[in-house]
């Protein structure tokens, strides 16, 4: 009798529960589902499709026609490709390491006892709230001839640079506005991580007399790690995508010396409608994307005691 | 004030520096600026001008009339908050459903939105175009806006942050009755407001940053961005170097709106995308 009362309720609370559960796990599914076909078919497809187009040769009014590696063969025999890869690499190693160490140094700075800094922070952030364009529209008008960075460079008793107009200066006036532009972005990621480090260390260090440097060197460093990890995987390959400034700028010249990846890229595709070739282009850019990333991971890893 | 301003160690080296930091933070936005108040003649003096004189006050009216800038700011501005929107929606839901739901699949779901957070759209565009032409949707605001109503990113931004929610607020309202979707609005939105903020400004100011889809896709006038406006300009404008400056400073102005009154979600912005872990 009592078996039978406890019984009977619980088989229907366990049906309701199955149903609830069900029920749950369908709203689950329902709200992830936009999302989904979003990421699907924009991101991860065409992720895919990138492979399959690049082993085709495609001027998108004619069918696709297979043609296998081709696209590759001919892009790794192809000086305007290889010029264009040792520019972008480059771009992307005398970017990025400039970056980083100057936004930890910011990021430094700024996690110290100062006086208004709140606005000084500002005013060094301001690089990042610069659209783009007007990055490169404005960087464009400083570089004149008689502009105001070779202005700067007189009082110094520098000679003026033909910065856009040399092929031998070009890249290095887009480099700069790249270091310009990224070094607060990963100063604010930065000082995130400083400010996670328990105060309590510094205290401990200062007791037995550790100097500012050695504090540096042994707390700062290993402590940050993980953070520095992000900020050199992560401004690796936002200077990989580097385009807007070259193309507005120089449009890749002069004499391809900042024809980036992408640009080329792009060019290839839209300009030249080489569908297939600009694909296999991409996938280069993947797996260099690809290998630095685990690279980089790979790295840090092997630090770690 | 000043005994703290001096107490300071290296206050002699420190502050001469900072000055320096910020001076090369802003001598852009300063030369902007100032120089879409020079008149044309004035641009490349020797010694070089550093305030305006006389004032030329036309730039911004020549420009403005030369282009359609006003078409070009409304879409810019539409684009840039409708995808803001679907971002702000779309990945709430998702990081809610991949952070208190269990359902089958949901690990391999949430691996396959990651592997596209790395995913440059300078890869992918070849393939995205053709897809975006198979839909018709070159020169659309749908072509500029719908692929990019949500990112990985976003999604495994609110899926970390929604997992330090607890689940039994979410529990407690379903025992009082509430229904699902009254418990994602009116129980766990407002508990993730700070995320919001800092993904919404995020996603705007990529947005509004936005420049090879647009270069790609739009080639109707009607239909252009700012930044595309602004490119154009640049590449007809001749030497009214002042009418440009004009347009550059009134495409940065949304973006100096945004980082003054929302400075701590701006910069909240940006140090989320330091908490990959």
């Amino acid at each position: 009798m009592s078996a039978l009362a406890s019984t009977q309720p619980r088989l229907g609370w366990n049906r309701l529960r199955l149903n609830v559960t069900t029920k749950q796990a369908l709203f689950g599914y329902a709200i992830l589902l936009p999302t989904l076909a979003i990421i699907v078919i924009f991101r991860f497809l065409p992720m895919l499709q990138a492979f399959y187009i690049s082993l085709n040769e495609y001027d998108l009014i004619r069918p696709p026609k297979f043609i296998g590696l081709e696209n590759f063969i001919d892009l790794l025999r192809d000086p305007l490709f290889l010029n264009s890869a040792r520019v972008s690499v480059t771009y992307v190693v005398f970017s990025c390491v400039p970056v980083w160490i100057l936004s930890l140094g910011l990021a430094v700075l700024f996690n110290r006892q100062i006086v208004a800094k709140n606005l000084f922070r500002s005013a060094a952030f301001m690089p990042v709230v610069m659209p783009a364009v007007v990055n490169a529209v404005v960087w464009t008008f400083m570089y004149h001839q008689d502009g105001v960075v070779n202005t700067i460079l007189g009082w110094f008793d520098l000679d003026p640079i033909p910065w856009l107009r040399s092929s031998k200066w070009a890249l290095w006036a887009i480099i700069i506005i790249g270091i310009w532009r990224a070094t607060p972005y990963y100063m604010v990621i930065f000082l995130a991580g400083l400010q996670a480090i328990p105060h309590e260390y510094y205290e401990a260090a200062q007791i037995d007399g550790a100097s500012a440097w050695r504090q540096f060197r042994h707390i700062t460093l290993p402590l940050l790690k993980p953070t520095t990890l992000l900020v050199m995987v992560m401004s690796v390959i936002v200077a990989m995508k580097v385009f807007a400034v070259p193309l507005i700028m120089t449009g890749g010249g002069p004499a391809d010396s900042t024809r980036v990846l992408p640009l080329f890229i792009y060019q290839t595709a839209f300009e030249f409608f080489k569908m297939g070739r600009a694909a296999a282009m991409s996938v280069f850019l993947f797996a260099a994307v690809m290998v630095f990333t685990l690279f980089q991971i790979q790295l840090f890893s092997h630090g770690e005691e | 004030m000043l005994s703290r301003f001096f107490r300071h160690r290296h206050a002699f080296i420190t502050y001469p520096l900072l000055f320096l930091i910020g001076f090369i933070g802003l001598l852009p936005y300063y030369w902007m600026v100032s120089c879409s108040f020079k008149t044309n003649d004035n641009m490349f003096l020797v010694p070089l001008q550093w305030m305006p004189n006389p004032i030329n006050w036309n730039a911004y009216g020549d420009a403005w009339r030369a282009q359609d800038f006003t078409r070009y700011f409304l879409n810019s501005s539409l684009v840039a908050i409708a995808i803001t929107f679907g971002n702000l929606l779309l990945a709430s839901l998702a990081g809610y459903s991949l952070s208190k739901f269990r359902y089958f699949g949901r690990g391999i779901l949430f691996l396959l939105i990651l592997s596209t957070m790395m995913l440059p759209l300078e890869v992918t565009m070849v393939p995205l175009f053709l897809i975006v032409k198979k839909l018709n949707w070159p020169n659309t605001y749908e072509g500029l806006i719908v692929p990019f109503l949500v990112e990985g990113f976003g999604v495994f931004l609110m899926r970390q942050y929604l997992q330090s929610i607890p689940n039994e607020l979410i529990e407690a309202a379903r025992i009082d009755g509430a229904s699902e979707l009254r418990i994602y609005a009116q129980i766990v939105m407002p508990l993730c407001k700070p995320a919001l903020a800092a993904l919404g400004v995020f996603t705007f100011r990529e947005a509004w940053d936005m420049y090879i889809w647009p270069l790609i896709i739009v080639t109707k006038d009607s239909l252009r961005t700012l930044p595309l406006g602004i490119s154009l300009f640049m590449s007809s404008f001749g030497t009214a170097w002042d009418q440009l400056m004009a347009v550059a400073a009134i495409g940065t102005l949304p973006m100096i709106l945004l980082f003054f009154f929302l400075q701590r979600s701006f910069i909240q912005g940006i140090a989320i995308t330091g908490l990959k872990e």
